[in-house]
């Protein structure tokens, strides 16, 4: 077996400038993330560039590089392997202006991010006319078209919703919260099924729309859930209705959400052997139908775990509601029970058959690792730890954060993989892609947000840095800043991947959800719980959805105490009525919606 | 009220007639007796005229109905469906599956 590789080779390189070894003579070192030493020439035609926001002008450092390549820097360096020479450095990006300086960490980075991210989907889906759902659509192209497809999935919509209605919340600019609560009703009018008989509500998988004619298709049209109602699809459809509750307070979403409970307690819930099943057939509602075929009394990481991040945290910050903090503390020691593997592998196993044995032999899934996922529990487990404080979750979330970037982060370029295998083969001391090494767009948000939130929590300064590594990479290679909004994918070097459906800026996959959700929670883990700074949010509340008159304006679920109310604005006029240890706003009764502006500020240590 | 199902057969067709109300409790029973009904590369008349109510558990009822004569190659259409369960049918996408003939 050869491994070496002859031929020069292009490639990016990231990591820190190394002690005592910073530039001379045009050559310096610089430590990977893994700590390994990597000796450097610049080219003579070396440029470098200051990491730049959505919508900002490239910033050109190509005149700087002496002064700014100093020990300590961070940087991405793309440049060529030539074998038995210095990696030859052609272009550099600096992540901060500063030694220790990141520009995400500045107070609106993430703010700005999401309303460049806004602007983006408004222009894509309704251009410079009224908010009219009838013209969305799924599939948008890379700089912002429609192409042909008529299809309107409800996941896309609810999803777009979301991100509008975050928008909005960091904001405080109507046009978003009029997308919001127009995809709203939208989703009501056209994708909500009403069951009677059973007192519950399921969401269509989406519309075919052909002009003013639509056709409601009711079960999944994908391969893997074909003819099927996934329980992921009626996660994501609350979505965006339930981040647009929190906003607006609106009964009626309340009710079709509360319905929707109704259907996935009744009908997905197992309750002897706990956890929720990954599909129902549509006639019989009954998980265990053989129509299912692969899927018949299933449960995967999706039926169980997408529900905290999906839609039940922000349904319990807007309700405080008893019965959704058990669900969550629930769905989460279900995931503790039964997804951890460590014997066998360091990635979670994420199918199972009904008993909680190991499905290792479905479609795509096989024994694969999806790495985001893992990262998602810790940030999840962080987040419902601070609700229901347990040793357990702490242990198990730092426990995850401790393991992951040796198996799914790239430690020499920077990122986090896809999808891996679980095991590895033997002799061999890495994961091998199941498919590719690209990285996604929305795997990055899972590990930016598992490491500001570990770090936030617990100090520990390791997670920081992985925080600010993930952060730089995704900050430096996602962001599209010829066409707008973020790229799917990008392959290992940080190039953007613009083929197929990854091309594409709006898709089964994609609409303005991780991407949103990323800016929204980035800005609080950095703001409130890190750098500690204040941070106004957004409210429109209707005056009939609030009970006794509450509006719960917790930002996330954030350690008890950390933060505080420190000014409320109604309708421009300052006002004193509110709760600053609770959380909460008495909004006075009124025959319209007051704007409410809230201002947290992390609580004096 | 329950639902009722007659059956009558003709060279090239079959008319599965179900009239009453297709309510849950009578949609579970319902299903057992109308599967066997389904013949193989037929076409088959779902006679509606007298159907006077029709729940979700019904609609789920005439989707595996279409599903089961999907499978066995049939052609499904309904006919002389009232307005009250045309609109119900129509206003939750199941009307869209099917073929609809008015009787003349």
């Amino acid at each position: 077996m050869t491994d070496a590789i002859t031929c020069p080779r292009s490639d990016t390189v990231a990591g820190y400038v190394a002690e005592g070894r910073g530039l001379q003579d045009g050559r310096f070192t610089i430590t990977t993330s893994a700590g390994c030493d990597i000796d450097m020439e610049l080219a003579e035609n070396v440029g470098a560039e200051v990491l730049r926001n959505l919508d900002e002008p490239y910033l050109d450092a190509s005149d700087h590089i002496a002064e700014m390549l100093q020990p300590g820097r961070f940087a991405f360096f793309y440049g060529i392997f030539y074998p038995g020479a210095p990696f030859e450095v052609k272009r550099i990006i600096f992540v901060g202006r500063q030694i220790g300086a990141y520009r995400f960490e500045e107070p609106n980075w993430w703010i700005d991010q999401i309303e460049s991210i806004a602007r983006f989907y408004s222009r894509a889906q309704f251009g410079d006319g009224p908010v009219d759902f009838r013209n969305y659509r799924t599939q948008i192209r890379l700089g912002g078209d429609k192409n042909g497809s008529h299809v309107q999935e409800t996941d896309t919509i609810s999803r777009l919703v979301y991100g509008m209605a975050s928008a909005f919340m960091l904001t405080g600019n109507d046009h978003y919260l009029d997308i919001a609560e127009a995809g709203t009703e939208y989703l009501r009018e056209h994708m909500r099924f009403t069951d009677y008989d059973e007192d519950v509500v399921y969401w269509y998988h989406g519309i075919l729309v052909d002009g003013q004619d639509e056709r409601k298709l009711f079960t999944s049209e994908f391969g893997d859930d074909y003819d099927a109602v996934p329980m992921y699809e009626q996660i994501y459809a609350l979505a965006g209705p339930t981040q647009t509750y929190r906003v607006t307070a609106d009964p009626r979403i309340k009710r079709d959400v509360d319905a929707t409970l109704r259907l996935m307690d009744r009908f997905y819930l197992d309750r002897a052997k706990g956890g929720y099943f990954s599909h129902i057939d549509p006639i019989f509602l009954d998980p265990r139908q053989k129509s299912l075929g692969p899927n018949t009394a299933r449960k995967n990481w999706n039926s169980v775990g997408d529900h905290a991040p999906a839609y039940l945290i922000n349904l319990y910050l807007a309700t405080a509601a008893e019965q959704h903090a058990r669900m969550l503390g629930s769905t989460f020691d279900t995931i503790l029970d039964w997804f951890r593997d460590y014997k066998n592998s360091p990635f979670v196993q994420e199918r199972f058959h009904e008993d909680w044995s190991h499905d290792s032999t479905y479609q795509w899934q096989q024994g694969r690792a999806v790495v985001g996922h893992n990262l998602k529990i810790a940030w999840n487990l962080m987040r419902i730890h601070s609700l229901l404080p347990k040793q357990e979750y702490l242990e198990a979330a730092s426990s995850i954060g401790d393991i992951m970037p040796p198996v799914g982060a790239d430690q020499l370029r920077g990122g986090w993989y896809d999808v891996v295998e679980r095991v590895t083969r033997d002799g061999e001391g890495f994961h091998r892609f199941a498919w590719h090494d690209r990285k996604a767009w929305w795997q990055q948000e899972q590990a930016i947000l598992a490491y500001l939130i570990l770090h936030g929590v617990t100090g520990n300064p390791e997670f920081l840095r992985q925080a600010r590594e993930a952060q730089s990479f995704y900050n430096a290679f996602f962001l599209d800043h010829d066409e707008g909004a973020v790229y799917f994918n990008v392959l290992a070097d940080g190039f953007p991947y613009l083929l197929g459906t990854e091309r594409l800026k709006g898709s089964h996959s994609m609409s303005m959800y991780h991407s949103a959700e990323l800016c929204y929670l980035a800005a609080i883990y950095t703001n409130l719980l890190i750098e500690r700074r204040p941070m106004n949010f957004w409210f429109k509340p209707q005056p009939d959805g609030l009970v006794n008159n509450t509006l719960r304006v917790a930002p996330d679920l954030l350690p008890p105490g950390s933060v505080r109310i420190t000014e409320v604005e109604i309708d421009g006029a300052l006002h004193d009525g509110y709760d600053a240890s609770a959380l909460t706003v008495h909004v006075p009764t009124t025959a319209h919606r007051p704007l409410v502006r809230v201002q947290l500020s992390p609580a004096e240590s | 009220m329950t639902s009722q199902v007659d059956l009558r057969e003709a060279a090239d067709e079959t008319v599965i007639a179900i009239s009453g109300e297709l309510d849950a409790a009578a949609s579970a029973g319902l299903r057992d007796r109308l599967i066997p009904l389904i013949p193989g590369s037929s076409m088959i008349r779902l006679d509606l005229a007298g159907l006077t109510y029709i729940s979700s558990a019904g609609l789920r009822t005439l989707l595996l109905v279409y599903r089961h004569a999907q499978a066995e190659g049939s052609a499904i259409r309904l006919v002389g469906i009232r307005d009250e369960v045309r609109f119900v049918m129509s206003a939750t996408g199941f009307l869209a599956l099917f073929g609809i003939e008015e009787i003349r």
